[in-house]
Protein backbone atom coordinates (compact mmCIF):
# COMPACT_ATOMS: atom_id res chain seq x y z
CA UNK A 1 0.00 0.00 0.00
CA UNK A 2 2.64 2.44 1.13
CA UNK A 3 4.97 1.28 -1.63
CA UNK A 4 2.40 1.71 -4.32
CA UNK A 5 1.67 5.21 -3.06
CA UNK A 6 5.37 6.03 -3.22
CA UNK A 7 5.52 4.60 -6.69
CA UNK A 8 2.59 6.66 -7.87
CA UNK A 9 4.26 9.71 -6.33
CA UNK A 10 7.48 9.03 -8.25
CA UNK A 11 5.55 8.46 -11.47
CA UNK A 12 3.77 11.74 -10.88
CA UNK A 13 7.16 13.47 -10.46
CA UNK A 14 8.21 12.20 -13.87
CA UNK A 15 5.31 13.91 -15.57
CA UNK A 16 6.15 17.21 -17.24
CA UNK A 17 3.36 19.26 -15.65
CA UNK A 18 2.94 17.92 -12.15
CA UNK A 19 1.08 20.77 -10.50
CA UNK A 20 -2.03 19.66 -8.71
CA UNK A 21 -5.13 21.59 -7.82
CA UNK A 22 -6.20 21.83 -4.24
CA UNK A 23 -8.49 19.79 -2.11
CA UNK A 24 -10.83 21.41 0.38
CA UNK A 25 -10.49 21.88 4.09
CA UNK A 26 -13.46 22.74 6.26
CA UNK A 27 -13.24 26.41 7.21
CA UNK A 28 -15.15 27.29 10.34
CA UNK A 29 -17.34 30.33 10.53
CA UNK A 30 -16.17 33.35 12.50
CA UNK A 31 -13.60 36.09 12.19
CA UNK A 32 -10.55 33.94 12.78
CA UNK A 33 -11.91 30.79 11.09
CA UNK A 34 -9.74 31.23 8.01
CA UNK A 35 -6.64 32.02 10.12
CA UNK A 36 -7.15 28.81 12.15
CA UNK A 37 -7.68 26.82 8.97
CA UNK A 38 -4.47 28.21 7.41
CA UNK A 39 -2.45 27.52 10.53
CA UNK A 40 -3.85 24.02 10.80
CA UNK A 41 -3.05 23.33 7.15
CA UNK A 42 0.51 24.73 7.36
CA UNK A 43 1.07 22.74 10.56
CA UNK A 44 -0.29 19.61 8.88
CA UNK A 45 2.00 20.06 5.89
CA UNK A 46 5.03 20.62 8.14
CA UNK A 47 4.18 17.53 10.18
CA UNK A 48 4.16 15.30 7.07
CA UNK A 49 7.53 16.54 5.77
CA UNK A 50 10.79 14.84 6.80
CA UNK A 51 14.03 16.78 6.79
CA UNK A 52 17.07 14.68 6.08
CA UNK A 53 19.76 14.52 8.78
CA UNK A 54 17.42 15.96 11.37
CA UNK A 55 15.25 14.30 13.99
CA UNK A 56 11.55 14.19 13.19
CA UNK A 57 10.52 16.01 16.35
CA UNK A 58 13.05 18.85 16.14
CA UNK A 59 11.95 22.46 16.41
CA UNK A 60 11.51 24.22 13.07
CA UNK A 61 12.08 27.78 11.98
CA UNK A 62 9.40 29.21 9.73
CA UNK A 63 10.49 32.32 7.88
CA UNK A 64 7.80 34.51 6.38
CA UNK A 65 8.95 36.47 3.36
CA UNK A 66 6.74 39.05 1.71
CA UNK A 67 3.18 39.73 2.89
CA UNK A 68 0.82 36.78 3.38
CA UNK A 69 -2.41 37.20 1.43
CA UNK A 70 -4.88 34.82 3.10
CA UNK A 71 -4.22 35.65 6.74
CA UNK A 72 -1.67 37.83 8.44
CA UNK A 73 -1.41 35.79 11.65
CA UNK A 74 0.71 32.86 10.63
CA UNK A 75 1.30 30.56 13.64
CA UNK A 76 1.20 26.93 12.57
CA UNK A 77 -0.55 24.58 15.02
CA UNK A 78 0.72 21.05 14.97
CA UNK A 79 -0.98 18.18 16.78
CA UNK A 80 1.53 16.67 19.19
CA UNK A 81 3.05 20.03 19.99
CA UNK A 82 6.08 20.20 17.65
CA UNK A 83 7.36 23.74 18.21
CA UNK A 84 7.58 26.04 15.20
CA UNK A 85 9.20 29.42 15.60
CA UNK A 86 7.96 32.12 13.23
CA UNK A 87 10.34 34.75 11.87
CA UNK A 88 9.55 37.57 9.49
CA UNK A 89 12.43 38.26 7.10
CA UNK A 90 13.17 40.32 4.05
CA UNK A 91 14.02 38.38 0.90
CA UNK A 92 17.67 39.29 1.23
CA UNK A 93 17.92 38.13 4.85
CA UNK A 94 16.99 34.54 4.06
CA UNK A 95 20.30 33.58 2.55
CA UNK A 96 22.09 35.34 5.38
CA UNK A 97 20.26 33.57 8.23
CA UNK A 98 20.55 30.12 6.65
CA UNK A 99 18.59 28.42 9.46
CA UNK A 100 15.13 28.69 7.87
CA UNK A 101 13.55 25.24 7.61
CA UNK A 102 10.37 26.53 6.04
CA UNK A 103 9.92 29.49 3.75
CA UNK A 104 6.42 30.96 3.71
CA UNK A 105 6.25 33.03 0.53
CA UNK A 106 3.71 35.84 0.64
CA UNK A 107 3.17 38.48 -2.00
CA UNK A 108 6.54 39.88 -3.22
CA UNK A 109 8.36 41.06 -6.24
CA UNK A 110 8.72 38.46 -9.01
CA UNK A 111 12.52 38.83 -9.07
CA UNK A 112 12.76 38.22 -5.31
CA UNK A 113 10.57 35.17 -5.61
CA UNK A 114 12.60 33.69 -8.45
CA UNK A 115 15.82 34.35 -6.55
CA UNK A 116 14.46 32.63 -3.43
CA UNK A 117 13.18 29.62 -5.39
CA UNK A 118 16.56 29.33 -7.06
CA UNK A 119 18.33 29.59 -3.67
CA UNK A 120 16.12 26.86 -2.18
CA UNK A 121 16.86 24.42 -4.96
CA UNK A 122 18.94 21.53 -3.57
CA UNK A 123 18.57 22.70 0.06
CA UNK A 124 16.44 21.05 2.74
CA UNK A 125 13.96 23.90 2.84
CA UNK A 126 10.21 23.55 2.50
CA UNK A 127 8.50 26.28 0.48
CA UNK A 128 4.86 27.22 0.98
CA UNK A 129 3.22 29.98 -1.03
CA UNK A 130 -0.19 31.61 -0.50
CA UNK A 131 0.01 33.88 -3.55
CA UNK A 132 0.09 31.25 -6.30
CA UNK A 133 -3.31 29.39 -6.53
CA UNK A 134 -2.19 27.32 -9.54
CA UNK A 135 1.19 26.52 -7.97
CA UNK A 136 3.17 27.38 -11.09
CA UNK A 137 5.94 29.55 -9.64
CA UNK A 138 8.12 26.92 -8.03
CA UNK A 139 6.85 26.64 -4.42
CA UNK A 140 6.38 23.07 -3.17
CA UNK A 141 2.99 23.64 -1.50
CA UNK A 142 0.53 26.36 -2.50
CA UNK A 143 -2.42 27.45 -0.37
CA UNK A 144 -5.49 28.80 -2.11
CA UNK A 145 -8.61 30.32 -0.61
CA UNK A 146 -11.57 30.57 -2.94
CA UNK A 147 -15.09 31.50 -1.98
CA UNK A 148 -14.41 30.94 1.71
CA UNK A 149 -12.80 27.55 1.18
CA UNK A 150 -9.19 26.65 1.77
CA UNK A 151 -7.18 24.06 -0.09
CA UNK A 152 -3.61 23.22 -1.03
CA UNK A 153 -1.81 21.97 -4.13
CA UNK A 154 1.45 20.15 -4.49
CA UNK A 155 4.18 20.93 -6.97
CA UNK A 156 5.70 17.52 -7.39
CA UNK A 157 8.54 18.84 -9.58
CA UNK A 158 9.66 21.22 -6.86
CA UNK A 159 9.48 18.48 -4.22
CA UNK A 160 11.29 16.05 -6.45
CA UNK A 161 14.19 18.45 -6.94
CA UNK A 162 14.82 18.87 -3.18
CA UNK A 163 16.04 16.42 -0.57
CA UNK A 164 12.84 16.68 1.51
CA UNK A 165 10.60 13.67 1.87
CA UNK A 166 6.87 14.20 1.92
CA UNK A 167 4.37 11.58 3.09
CA UNK A 168 2.78 10.08 -0.02
CA UNK A 169 -0.67 10.34 1.55
CA UNK A 170 -0.28 14.11 1.57
CA UNK A 171 1.05 14.12 -1.99
CA UNK A 172 -2.00 12.10 -2.95
CA UNK A 173 -4.29 14.58 -1.20
CA UNK A 174 -2.62 17.40 -3.08
CA UNK A 175 -3.14 15.55 -6.35
CA UNK A 176 -6.94 15.41 -6.02
CA UNK A 177 -8.09 17.27 -9.08
CA UNK A 178 -10.83 19.83 -9.14
CA UNK A 179 -13.40 17.41 -10.44
CA UNK A 180 -13.85 15.97 -6.94
CA UNK A 181 -14.99 19.35 -5.63
CA UNK B 1 -66.25 -53.89 26.41
CA UNK B 2 -63.99 -56.11 28.46
CA UNK B 3 -63.56 -58.46 25.55
CA UNK B 4 -62.49 -55.64 23.29
CA UNK B 5 -60.00 -54.49 25.87
CA UNK B 6 -58.39 -57.90 26.07
CA UNK B 7 -58.28 -58.11 22.29
CA UNK B 8 -56.14 -55.00 21.96
CA UNK B 9 -53.02 -56.34 20.22
CA UNK B 10 -49.67 -55.95 21.89
CA UNK B 11 -47.50 -53.64 19.79
CA UNK B 12 -44.92 -55.87 18.22
CA UNK B 13 -41.78 -54.83 16.43
CA UNK B 14 -39.29 -56.77 14.39
CA UNK B 15 -35.70 -57.14 15.42
CA UNK B 16 -34.65 -55.30 12.30
CA UNK B 17 -36.81 -52.31 13.10
CA UNK B 18 -35.50 -52.31 16.65
CA UNK B 19 -31.89 -52.45 15.51
CA UNK B 20 -32.45 -49.82 12.87
CA UNK B 21 -34.03 -47.54 15.44
CA UNK B 22 -31.07 -48.01 17.79
CA UNK B 23 -28.59 -47.48 15.01
CA UNK B 24 -30.31 -44.38 13.82
CA UNK B 25 -30.48 -42.95 17.29
CA UNK B 26 -26.83 -43.56 18.04
CA UNK B 27 -25.59 -42.37 14.67
CA UNK B 28 -27.84 -39.33 14.76
CA UNK B 29 -26.51 -38.46 18.19
CA UNK B 30 -22.91 -38.83 17.03
CA UNK B 31 -23.46 -36.83 13.86
CA UNK B 32 -25.37 -34.10 15.66
CA UNK B 33 -22.73 -33.89 18.37
CA UNK B 34 -19.79 -33.70 15.96
CA UNK B 35 -21.71 -31.44 13.59
CA UNK B 36 -22.60 -28.96 16.31
CA UNK B 37 -19.07 -29.08 17.69
CA UNK B 38 -17.56 -28.41 14.29
CA UNK B 39 -20.09 -25.69 13.56
CA UNK B 40 -19.44 -23.97 16.89
CA UNK B 41 -15.68 -24.33 16.53
CA UNK B 42 -15.93 -23.03 12.97
CA UNK B 43 -18.09 -20.07 13.99
CA UNK B 44 -15.69 -19.25 16.81
CA UNK B 45 -12.64 -19.46 14.55
CA UNK B 46 -14.42 -17.54 11.82
CA UNK B 47 -15.46 -14.91 14.31
CA UNK B 48 -11.84 -14.56 15.36
CA UNK B 49 -10.83 -14.08 11.74
CA UNK B 50 -13.65 -11.65 11.17
CA UNK B 51 -12.54 -9.65 14.22
CA UNK B 52 -8.97 -9.60 12.92
CA UNK B 53 -10.29 -8.61 9.52
CA UNK B 54 -12.24 -5.70 11.01
CA UNK B 55 -9.28 -4.66 13.10
CA UNK B 56 -6.99 -4.69 10.07
CA UNK B 57 -9.57 -2.80 8.07
CA UNK B 58 -9.88 -0.24 10.84
CA UNK B 59 -6.09 0.13 11.05
CA UNK B 60 -5.89 0.55 7.29
CA UNK B 61 -8.66 3.14 7.51
CA UNK B 62 -6.85 4.93 10.32
CA UNK B 63 -3.67 5.05 8.25
CA UNK B 64 -5.48 6.29 5.16
CA UNK B 65 -7.62 8.82 6.95
CA UNK B 66 -4.85 10.24 9.14
CA UNK B 67 -3.77 13.19 6.90
CA UNK B 68 -7.42 13.90 6.17
CA UNK B 69 -8.01 14.25 9.90
CA UNK B 70 -4.95 16.47 10.23
CA UNK B 71 -6.17 18.72 7.42
CA UNK B 72 -9.84 18.34 8.48
CA UNK B 73 -10.69 17.32 4.93
CA UNK B 74 -13.82 15.18 4.35
CA UNK B 75 -12.98 14.41 0.72
CA UNK B 76 -9.53 13.13 1.60
CA UNK B 77 -11.07 11.12 4.43
CA UNK B 78 -13.44 9.56 1.94
CA UNK B 79 -10.45 8.70 -0.30
CA UNK B 80 -8.61 7.35 2.73
CA UNK B 81 -11.28 4.81 3.57
CA UNK B 82 -12.00 4.00 -0.08
CA UNK B 83 -9.90 0.78 -0.08
CA UNK B 84 -11.91 -0.53 2.88
CA UNK B 85 -15.17 -0.49 0.95
CA UNK B 86 -13.94 -3.35 -1.22
CA UNK B 87 -13.28 -5.63 1.76
CA UNK B 88 -16.04 -8.20 2.23
CA UNK B 89 -17.80 -8.34 5.57
CA UNK B 90 -17.86 -4.58 6.29
CA UNK B 91 -21.32 -3.07 6.69
CA UNK B 92 -20.51 0.50 7.67
CA UNK B 93 -17.55 2.86 8.11
CA UNK B 94 -17.20 6.18 9.92
CA UNK B 95 -14.34 8.63 10.43
CA UNK B 96 -14.76 10.88 13.46
CA UNK B 97 -12.55 13.83 14.34
CA UNK B 98 -11.10 14.50 17.77
CA UNK B 99 -14.32 16.16 18.89
CA UNK B 100 -16.47 13.22 17.80
CA UNK B 101 -17.93 14.88 14.73
CA UNK B 102 -18.39 12.72 11.68
CA UNK B 103 -15.91 13.65 8.95
CA UNK B 104 -17.09 11.04 6.49
CA UNK B 105 -19.05 7.83 6.48
CA UNK B 106 -19.90 4.92 4.21
CA UNK B 107 -22.62 2.28 4.33
CA UNK B 108 -22.48 -0.91 2.31
CA UNK B 109 -25.04 -0.96 -0.51
CA UNK B 110 -25.52 -4.71 0.03
CA UNK B 111 -28.20 -5.50 2.61
CA UNK B 112 -27.15 -7.54 5.61
CA UNK B 113 -28.16 -11.17 4.89
CA UNK B 114 -28.75 -12.03 8.54
CA UNK B 115 -29.17 -8.99 10.83
CA UNK B 116 -29.77 -11.23 13.84
CA UNK B 117 -26.47 -13.06 13.31
CA UNK B 118 -24.70 -9.73 12.82
CA UNK B 119 -26.21 -8.41 16.02
CA UNK B 120 -25.08 -11.56 17.80
CA UNK B 121 -21.54 -11.70 16.42
CA UNK B 122 -20.71 -8.00 15.95
CA UNK B 123 -22.76 -6.16 18.55
CA UNK B 124 -20.40 -3.14 18.55
CA UNK B 125 -18.33 -1.44 15.86
CA UNK B 126 -14.60 -1.88 15.88
CA UNK B 127 -13.14 1.53 16.78
CA UNK B 128 -9.48 2.43 16.24
CA UNK B 129 -8.20 5.78 17.45
CA UNK B 130 -6.09 7.75 14.93
CA UNK B 131 -2.94 9.08 16.52
CA UNK B 132 -0.64 11.76 15.27
CA UNK B 133 2.58 12.45 17.22
CA UNK B 134 1.15 10.66 20.22
CA UNK B 135 -2.18 12.50 20.50
CA UNK B 136 -5.54 11.22 19.32
CA UNK B 137 -6.81 13.22 16.38
CA UNK B 138 -9.81 11.10 15.47
CA UNK B 139 -11.42 7.67 15.36
CA UNK B 140 -12.19 5.17 12.61
CA UNK B 141 -15.22 2.93 13.28
CA UNK B 142 -15.91 -0.26 11.35
CA UNK B 143 -19.14 -2.28 11.60
CA UNK B 144 -18.94 -5.88 10.47
CA UNK B 145 -21.71 -7.77 8.78
CA UNK B 146 -22.55 -11.45 8.74
CA UNK B 147 -22.09 -12.12 5.00
CA UNK B 148 -19.04 -14.40 5.41
CA UNK B 149 -20.40 -15.93 8.61
CA UNK B 150 -23.78 -16.47 7.01
CA UNK B 151 -22.26 -18.43 4.15
CA UNK B 152 -20.38 -20.63 6.59
CA UNK B 153 -23.42 -21.29 8.77
CA UNK B 154 -25.58 -22.02 5.75
CA UNK B 155 -22.95 -24.37 4.32
CA UNK B 156 -22.58 -25.99 7.73
CA UNK B 157 -26.30 -26.58 8.05
CA UNK B 158 -26.45 -27.96 4.52
CA UNK B 159 -23.55 -30.30 5.25
CA UNK B 160 -25.33 -31.33 8.45
CA UNK B 161 -28.44 -32.14 6.46
CA UNK B 162 -26.36 -34.15 3.99
CA UNK B 163 -24.78 -36.02 6.90
CA UNK B 164 -28.25 -36.74 8.23
CA UNK B 165 -29.27 -38.21 4.90
CA UNK B 166 -26.12 -40.34 4.75
CA UNK B 167 -26.82 -41.39 8.33
CA UNK B 168 -30.33 -42.51 7.46
CA UNK B 169 -29.11 -44.48 4.43
CA UNK B 170 -26.23 -45.97 6.38
CA UNK B 171 -28.59 -46.98 9.15
CA UNK B 172 -30.84 -48.79 6.71
CA UNK B 173 -27.88 -50.61 5.18
CA UNK B 174 -26.52 -51.50 8.61
CA UNK B 175 -29.90 -52.75 9.75
CA UNK B 176 -30.18 -54.90 6.61
CA UNK B 177 -26.75 -56.28 7.31
CA UNK B 178 -27.71 -56.97 10.90
CA UNK B 179 -30.89 -58.62 9.80
CA UNK B 180 -28.90 -60.87 7.52
CA UNK B 181 -26.34 -61.72 10.19
CA UNK B 182 -28.57 -61.95 13.24
CA UNK B 183 -32.18 -62.38 12.23
CA UNK B 184 -31.46 -65.09 9.68
CA UNK B 185 -29.73 -67.47 12.15
CA UNK B 186 -32.49 -66.77 14.66
CA UNK B 187 -34.99 -67.61 11.93
CA UNK B 188 -33.19 -70.92 11.34
CA UNK B 189 -33.46 -71.80 15.02
CA UNK B 190 -37.14 -70.86 14.94
CA UNK B 191 -37.68 -73.02 11.82
CA UNK B 192 -36.16 -76.04 13.52
CA UNK B 193 -38.25 -75.51 16.67
CA UNK B 194 -41.38 -75.07 14.55
CA UNK B 195 -40.66 -78.23 12.54
CA UNK B 196 -40.13 -80.25 15.67
CA UNK B 197 -43.31 -78.99 17.33
CA UNK B 198 -45.55 -79.30 14.29
CA UNK B 199 -44.19 -82.35 12.45
CA UNK B 200 -42.51 -84.24 15.32
CA UNK B 201 -39.29 -84.18 13.31
CA UNK B 202 -37.06 -85.02 16.26
CA UNK B 203 -34.17 -85.76 13.94
CA UNK B 204 -33.86 -82.07 12.93
CA UNK B 205 -30.89 -80.17 14.35
CA UNK B 206 -29.78 -76.54 14.43
CA UNK B 207 -26.70 -76.05 12.21
CA UNK B 208 -23.68 -74.07 13.50
CA UNK B 209 -24.45 -70.35 13.01
CA UNK B 210 -21.09 -68.66 13.62
CA UNK B 211 -22.34 -66.41 16.42
CA UNK B 212 -21.22 -67.57 19.85
CA UNK B 213 -24.41 -66.71 21.74
CA UNK B 214 -26.68 -68.15 19.07
CA UNK B 215 -24.52 -71.26 18.77
CA UNK B 216 -24.91 -71.78 22.52
CA UNK B 217 -28.65 -71.45 22.15
CA UNK B 218 -28.59 -73.79 19.14
CA UNK B 219 -26.46 -76.27 21.08
CA UNK B 220 -28.91 -76.24 23.97
CA UNK B 221 -31.80 -76.77 21.60
CA UNK B 222 -29.93 -79.63 19.93
CA UNK B 223 -29.24 -81.26 23.29
CA UNK B 224 -32.91 -80.90 24.18
CA UNK B 225 -33.84 -82.46 20.85
CA UNK B 226 -31.43 -85.35 21.50
CA UNK B 227 -33.20 -86.00 24.79
CA UNK B 228 -36.61 -85.69 23.20
CA UNK B 229 -35.60 -88.09 20.45
CA UNK B 230 -34.37 -90.59 23.05
CA UNK B 231 -37.61 -90.35 24.98
CA UNK B 232 -39.62 -90.65 21.81
CA UNK B 233 -37.76 -93.86 20.73
CA UNK B 234 -38.05 -95.33 24.19
CA UNK B 235 -41.76 -94.59 24.31
CA UNK B 236 -42.32 -96.07 20.87
CA UNK B 237 -40.58 -99.35 21.68
CA UNK B 238 -42.40 -99.48 25.00
CA UNK B 239 -45.68 -99.00 23.25
CA UNK B 240 -44.84 -101.69 20.68
CA UNK B 241 -44.04 -104.12 23.48
CA UNK B 242 -47.26 -103.27 25.25
CA UNK B 243 -49.21 -103.57 22.03
CA UNK B 244 -47.66 -106.95 21.29
CA UNK B 245 -48.34 -108.08 24.82
CA UNK B 246 -51.95 -107.02 24.56
CA UNK B 247 -52.59 -108.85 21.32
CA UNK B 248 -50.36 -111.92 21.71
CA UNK B 249 -50.22 -115.01 23.82
CA UNK B 250 -47.01 -115.06 25.83
CA UNK B 251 -46.57 -118.84 25.76
CA UNK B 252 -46.88 -119.54 22.03
CA UNK B 253 -46.31 -115.96 20.86
CA UNK B 254 -49.34 -116.37 18.60
CA UNK B 255 -51.95 -113.60 18.47
CA UNK B 256 -54.65 -113.89 21.12
CA UNK B 257 -58.43 -113.91 21.05
CA UNK B 258 -58.80 -110.16 20.81
CA UNK B 259 -56.37 -109.97 17.87
CA UNK B 260 -58.17 -112.83 16.17
CA UNK B 261 -61.59 -111.16 16.56
CA UNK B 262 -60.28 -107.99 14.90
CA UNK B 263 -58.52 -110.00 12.17
CA UNK B 264 -61.58 -112.10 11.36
CA UNK B 265 -63.81 -109.03 11.11
CA UNK B 266 -61.28 -107.39 8.77
CA UNK B 267 -60.96 -110.51 6.59
CA UNK B 268 -64.73 -110.82 6.30
CA UNK B 269 -65.02 -107.19 5.29
CA UNK B 270 -62.18 -107.54 2.76
CA UNK B 271 -63.56 -110.75 1.28
CA UNK B 272 -67.00 -109.20 1.04
CA UNK B 273 -65.57 -106.19 -0.79
CA UNK B 274 -63.73 -108.18 -3.40
CA UNK B 275 -66.11 -111.23 -3.44
CA UNK B 276 -63.36 -113.62 -2.33
CA UNK B 277 -63.50 -116.73 -0.24
CA UNK B 278 -61.46 -118.01 2.75
CA UNK B 279 -61.38 -120.90 5.16
CA UNK B 280 -61.55 -120.78 8.94
CA UNK B 281 -59.98 -123.76 10.73
CA UNK B 282 -60.73 -124.48 14.36
CA UNK B 283 -58.13 -126.71 16.09
CA UNK B 284 -58.37 -128.23 19.53
CA UNK B 285 -55.84 -130.45 21.31
CA UNK B 286 -57.30 -133.85 22.20
CA UNK B 287 -57.41 -134.93 25.85
CA UNK B 288 -55.59 -131.78 26.86
CA UNK B 289 -57.20 -131.73 30.33
CA UNK B 290 -56.04 -135.30 30.90
CA UNK B 291 -52.47 -134.50 29.80
CA UNK B 292 -52.39 -131.59 32.21
CA UNK B 293 -53.71 -133.71 35.03
CA UNK B 294 -51.60 -136.73 34.29
CA UNK B 295 -48.21 -135.28 33.30
CA UNK B 296 -48.40 -131.77 34.71
CA UNK B 297 -48.78 -128.30 33.27
CA UNK B 298 -45.21 -128.24 31.90
CA UNK B 299 -46.05 -131.03 29.51
CA UNK B 300 -49.37 -129.33 28.66
CA UNK B 301 -47.45 -126.17 27.81
CA UNK B 302 -45.06 -128.12 25.63
CA UNK B 303 -48.03 -129.63 23.80
CA UNK B 304 -49.43 -126.15 23.19
CA UNK B 305 -46.03 -124.86 21.93
CA UNK B 306 -45.68 -127.91 19.65
CA UNK B 307 -49.16 -127.33 18.19
CA UNK B 308 -48.51 -123.65 17.63
CA UNK B 309 -45.16 -124.39 15.95
CA UNK B 310 -46.80 -126.91 13.62
CA UNK B 311 -49.59 -124.48 12.72
CA UNK B 312 -47.14 -121.64 12.11
CA UNK B 313 -44.93 -123.80 9.90
CA UNK B 314 -47.86 -124.76 7.70
CA UNK B 315 -49.02 -121.21 7.01
CA UNK B 316 -48.66 -119.30 3.75
CA UNK B 317 -47.74 -115.61 3.73
CA UNK B 318 -51.25 -114.15 3.93
CA UNK B 319 -52.62 -116.73 6.36
CA UNK B 320 -53.30 -116.00 10.03
CA UNK B 321 -53.16 -118.13 13.16
CA UNK B 322 -54.14 -117.40 16.78
CA UNK B 323 -54.59 -119.11 20.14
CA UNK B 324 -58.04 -118.14 21.33
CA UNK B 325 -58.45 -120.31 24.41
CA UNK B 326 -56.68 -122.88 26.63
CA UNK B 327 -56.10 -125.48 23.92
CA UNK B 328 -58.03 -123.88 21.06
CA UNK B 329 -56.31 -122.52 17.96
CA UNK B 330 -57.76 -120.92 14.87
CA UNK B 331 -56.27 -120.53 11.40
CA UNK B 332 -57.53 -118.30 8.61
CA UNK B 333 -56.47 -119.58 5.19
CA UNK B 334 -57.05 -116.58 2.99
CA UNK B 335 -57.69 -116.43 0.09
CA UNK B 336 -59.22 -119.79 -0.78
CA UNK B 337 -57.99 -120.24 -4.33
CA UNK B 338 -56.46 -122.92 -6.48
CA UNK B 339 -53.19 -122.87 -4.59
CA UNK B 340 -54.83 -123.23 -1.17
CA UNK B 341 -55.48 -126.79 -0.08
CA UNK B 342 -57.07 -126.79 3.38
CA UNK B 343 -57.29 -130.58 3.46
CA UNK B 344 -53.56 -130.96 2.88
CA UNK B 345 -52.85 -128.26 5.43
CA UNK B 346 -54.94 -130.04 8.06
CA UNK B 347 -53.17 -133.31 7.35
CA UNK B 348 -49.79 -131.62 7.51
CA UNK B 349 -50.57 -129.99 10.85
CA UNK B 350 -51.97 -133.24 12.34
CA UNK B 351 -48.91 -135.10 11.11
CA UNK B 352 -46.57 -132.58 12.64
CA UNK B 353 -48.42 -132.47 15.93
CA UNK B 354 -48.22 -136.26 16.30
CA UNK B 355 -44.43 -136.12 16.79
CA UNK B 356 -43.74 -137.62 20.23
CA UNK B 357 -42.94 -135.45 23.22
CA UNK B 358 -40.54 -136.79 25.88
CA UNK B 359 -42.13 -137.00 29.28
CA UNK B 360 -40.14 -135.97 32.37
CA UNK B 361 -38.64 -138.64 34.60
CA UNK B 362 -38.58 -141.59 32.19
CA UNK B 363 -38.27 -142.90 28.67
CA UNK B 364 -42.01 -142.65 28.16
CA UNK B 365 -43.25 -140.50 25.33
CA UNK B 366 -46.52 -138.79 24.68
CA UNK B 367 -48.01 -138.36 21.20
CA UNK B 368 -50.39 -135.41 21.17
CA UNK B 369 -53.18 -135.12 18.61
CA UNK B 370 -55.60 -132.44 17.54
CA UNK B 371 -59.11 -132.25 16.12
CA UNK B 372 -59.80 -129.75 13.36
CA UNK B 373 -63.05 -128.31 11.99
CA UNK B 374 -63.37 -125.98 9.00
CA UNK B 375 -65.80 -123.33 7.80
CA UNK B 376 -65.74 -121.59 4.43
CA UNK B 377 -66.73 -117.95 3.91
CA UNK B 378 -69.26 -117.21 2.50
CA UNK B 379 -70.56 -120.81 2.00
CA UNK B 380 -70.88 -121.62 5.74
CA UNK B 381 -71.70 -118.16 7.00
CA UNK B 382 -71.12 -114.47 6.38
CA UNK B 383 -70.29 -113.33 9.92
CA UNK B 384 -67.72 -114.39 12.46
CA UNK B 385 -70.16 -116.01 14.89
CA UNK B 386 -71.69 -118.23 12.18
CA UNK B 387 -68.26 -119.20 10.83
CA UNK B 388 -66.97 -120.01 14.33
CA UNK B 389 -70.06 -122.07 15.09
CA UNK B 390 -69.68 -124.11 11.92
CA UNK B 391 -65.94 -124.62 12.45
CA UNK B 392 -66.48 -125.50 16.09
CA UNK B 393 -69.11 -128.04 15.10
CA UNK B 394 -66.74 -129.52 12.47
CA UNK B 395 -63.98 -129.81 15.12
CA UNK B 396 -66.35 -131.49 17.49
CA UNK B 397 -67.42 -133.98 14.83
CA UNK B 398 -63.70 -134.66 14.10
CA UNK B 399 -63.05 -135.25 17.81
CA UNK B 400 -65.96 -137.73 17.95
CA UNK B 401 -64.68 -139.73 14.99
CA UNK B 402 -61.10 -139.82 16.30
CA UNK B 403 -62.40 -140.80 19.73
CA UNK B 404 -64.22 -143.73 18.17
CA UNK B 405 -61.11 -144.93 16.51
Amino acid sequence: MLGSLFLSGILAVAQPVAVQTANQTIVEDGADGMARAVNRMVGGIISYVRWPESPAAAARNLCIVGSPTITASIAPSIAGGLPVTVHRLSPAAVSVRKDCDILFLGRMAVADRQRLIGWVRGRAVLTISDDDPDCLHGAMFCLSARAGRLGFSVNLDAIGRGPLRVDPRVLKMGQNDGSAT
Amino acid sequence: MIERATETPVRRTTLQRLLSRFHFGITLFAVALSGITILLAGVTALRGYADRNLELAARLGAYGAEPALVFNDPLAARDGIEPLTEIAGIARLRVLDDRGRVLTGWTSPNPDPAPLLTHLVFPRPYAIPVRRNGSVIGTVEVWGDSSTMNDYVRLGLLAGLGCLLVTALGTIVLARRFEYELVKPLGEIATVAHDVRLHRRFDKRVKPLGIAELDRLGGDINALLDELQGWQGHMESERAILEHRASHDPLTTLPNRAAFDRQLAERIAAAERRGGRFVLLFCDADNFKAVNDEYGHAVGDRVLVAVSTCIRNGLRKGDFAARIGGDEFVVIVDPLDAEADPGALIRRIKDCVSDPIALPGGDEQYRPSISVGAAVYPDDGSDSAALLTVADAGMYADKMTSGER
